[in-house]
């Protein structure tokens, strides 16, 4: 029987790719568009509750958050290095204070100055974490090193420009890499805090004993609250120059990307049904037609003797063929381009994971499988009603 | 044997058709002669059970066709009738070998299938398609399919009807022949050919009331 299916699928070659294309678009891109807006929804969560209180200069505290966690816009500017000092000696409430500067890039890729806290539950792949008393050494993500065929012992030149001209003189030697976390922790050139300071002071520009944020996590939540009181709007002065800071809840700054992301996977869902629908008319119109023309067909066959119920199981193994075929190919085409979409994303601070397959995506592809023999059953079962062939 | 017992048939238009009783015997190659629309290729859907007959019966081997279910006619007609139609009811786009073992599909053994369309001339187009194959050629796949399953009873409804004369009257040697041993009733209105036949039946003698150019479809 399957071996005649295929003969059979055979002549009408045409169609049968017209069927297919039709499936695997209308089904790739439904699968896609949950795919990649739960990814992204999901990985700007991940991180959110990680910290207690992040401390950088007053501004926008949605930037803040994300700069921080997600290493994605710009810092909103500079706090003097003493602040981290008076949260670090401030042991009743605070566990850790990790210092936070963003300001090179490493061939597009950021570069962030911290304490090797920031990577402790980090896993290694190769190399360890670089040592807070010295300078000059880096953590890279995964995928730096991947993309630049970097290994341990590499020295790497930071530029301040994104364009990777004008790089700095002082190298940055890779003491480690990170193993792949599909976060946006696989993007980044990590190095000590002062190893930024050095190779700016070095250039005469003012960096200096600055941080761009200060992510601290306290022992408890009401010590959080207490220096989130303390520290949101404090001012404070540094070699003459005053700064106003500002303490933001992580959390709370991303509820605010939340909600949008709410929205889009709202979008994503409608998306998803009209697609769905639209999936359902496609292949029911081809198929009918298909069947229509197969009408001669099935009469030759009820006349030389083949039943009805044989006749519905050829139908139905070919487009059961049909519909497998054309849900792996979609899945397959999603992932393509997902992987394609990872250099966009990226940028954004979300590494999507090729790997991951939500619940809905196997139910969208179930649904387009079953769609694509519905049509077909029924048509064959109204067939075998009209059957010419009968008392 | 074959029995044909006060059979009617009445189509949509009102035409109506009666055949006269008449036993067909095993073994033995009929022809049926009569003009076109005398109810020839008719009576042979009714044997093979493609249509049932307004009244009477048709009774193969002392079972009532009419007593049995469609289903059961169908089985019986994949099983025991080898039906050659006129238009050949091949798939044109098949292969020549893909045409004969649809048959699989009802579990029937095409094993011998090569041997049969040697017999017929045919061994070196098995594999070809249907579409790039002359009339004569076509008829005789389809002689090979109806005869693969080693049918009792060999239908043939105007078999020569798409040949000329010359290949039709080769087709109809080799029908005869491969078919001998078996009841084949053959429908044709070319008298030249009654030469190969056992017994030559005259349909116009055989039918009464009204005769329309109706040659088959539904009750």
């Amino acid at each position: 029987m399957l071996k005649f299916a295929l003969k059979n699928m055979a002549i009408k070659k045409m169609q049968i790719i017209l069927v297919v294309l039709s499936i695997v678009i209308s089904a790739g891109i439904g699968v896609l568009a949950f795919n990649v807006s739960s990814q992204v929804s999901d990985g700007i969560t991940s991180n959110a509750g990680y910290y207690s209180l992040i401390i950088g200069p007053s501004g926008s505290k949605t930037q803040l958050a994300m700069n921080t966690m997600y290493f994605t816009d710009e810092p909103l500017g500079t706090i003097p290095y003493s602040v981290v000092s008076a949260l670090s000696q401030d042991g009743m409430r605070v566990n850790t204070a990790i210092p936070f500067a963003m300001a090179d890039n490493y061939n597009g890729y950021s570069v962030v100055g911290t304490s090797p806290d920031f990577l402790n539950d980090k896993e290694m792949k190769e190399g360890s974490l670089f040592d807070s008393s010295s300078t000059c050494e880096a953590v890279v993500g995964y995928n730096v090193a991947k993309y630049n065929g970097l290994k341990i012992g590499d020295v790497l030149h930071t530029s301040h420009s994104s364009t990777g001209l004008d790089t700095h003189e002082e190298g940055i030697k890779v003491v480690g890499i990170l193993k792949e976390s599909h976060s946006s922790f696989d993007n980044v050139v990590f190095t000590q805090i002062q190893t930024l300071w050095h190779v700016h002071e070095h250039e005469g520009e003012e960096m200096h004993k600055t941080v761009c944020a200060i992510l601290v996590n306290t022992k408890n939540p009401a010590y959080a609250l207490q220096l989130l009181d303390e520290y949101d709007g404090k001012i404070v002065t540094h070699e003459n120059e005053t700064f106003t800071l500002q303490a933001i809840e992580p959390m709370d700054a991303v509820r605010d990307v939340l909600n949008d992301a709410d929205d889009t996977k709202y979008i994503v869902f409608v998306l998803c049904a009209v697609i769905l629908i639209m999936n359902i008319m496609i292949i029911s119109i081809i198929t009918l037609l298909n069947m229509y023309h197969s009408s001669k067909e099935i009469s030759l066959m009820r006349l030389i003797g083949i039943s009805m119920k044989k006749i519905n199981l050829l139908y139905i193994i070919q487009n059961s063929i049909i519909g497998l075929v054309s849900i792996l190919l979609a899945f397959g085409v999603s992932r393509l381009c997902l992987l394609m979409m990872n250099d966009y994303v990226s940028s954004m601070g979300v590494v999507l994971n090729l790997g991951l397959v939500y619940p809905l995506e196997v139910v969208i592809l179930l649904s387009v499988f079953v769609i694509s023999i519905l049509p077909t059953a029924i048509w064959t079962f109204v067939m075998s009603k009209r059957d010419s062939i009968s008392d | 044997m074959i029995e044909i017992k006060g059979v009617t048939k009445r189509f949509l238009n009102e035409t109506e058709i009666e055949y006269k009783d008449i036993t067909f015997e095993t073994g033995k190659s009929y022809m049926l002669l009569g003009a076109s629309g005398c109810g020839k290729s008719t009576l042979l859907n009714i044997i093979a059970g493609i249509i049932s007959p307004t009244s009477g019966s048709v009774i193969i081997d002392g079972v009532n066709m009419q007593e049995k279910s469609q289903k059961q006619r169908d089985k019986f007609r994949i099983e025991k009738i080898g039906y050659i139609f006129q238009d050949f009811k091949l798939i044109n786009e098949m292969t020549v070998l893909d045409n004969i073992n649809i048959l699989n599909l009802e579990g029937v053994n095409t094993q011998n299938a090569p041997e049969l369309l040697n017999e017929l001339g045919l061994s070196d187009k098995k594999n070809s398609r249907i579409k790039h194959l002359s009339g004569g050629q076509k008829q005789r796949v389809a002689i090979a399919r109806a005869l693969v399953k080693k049918p009792d009873i060999v239908l043939a409804d105007e078999p020569t009807g798409n040949l000329n004369f010359a290949i039709g009257e080769l087709v109809i040697n080799e029908l005869v022949k491969v078919a001998k041993g078996k009841t084949l009733i053959a429908v044709t209105h070319d008298e030249r050919l009654a030469k190969y036949f056992d017994v030559v039946i005259d349909m116009n003698e055989m039918t009464d009331g009204k005769r329309d150019t109706f040659s088959g479809g539904e009750a």
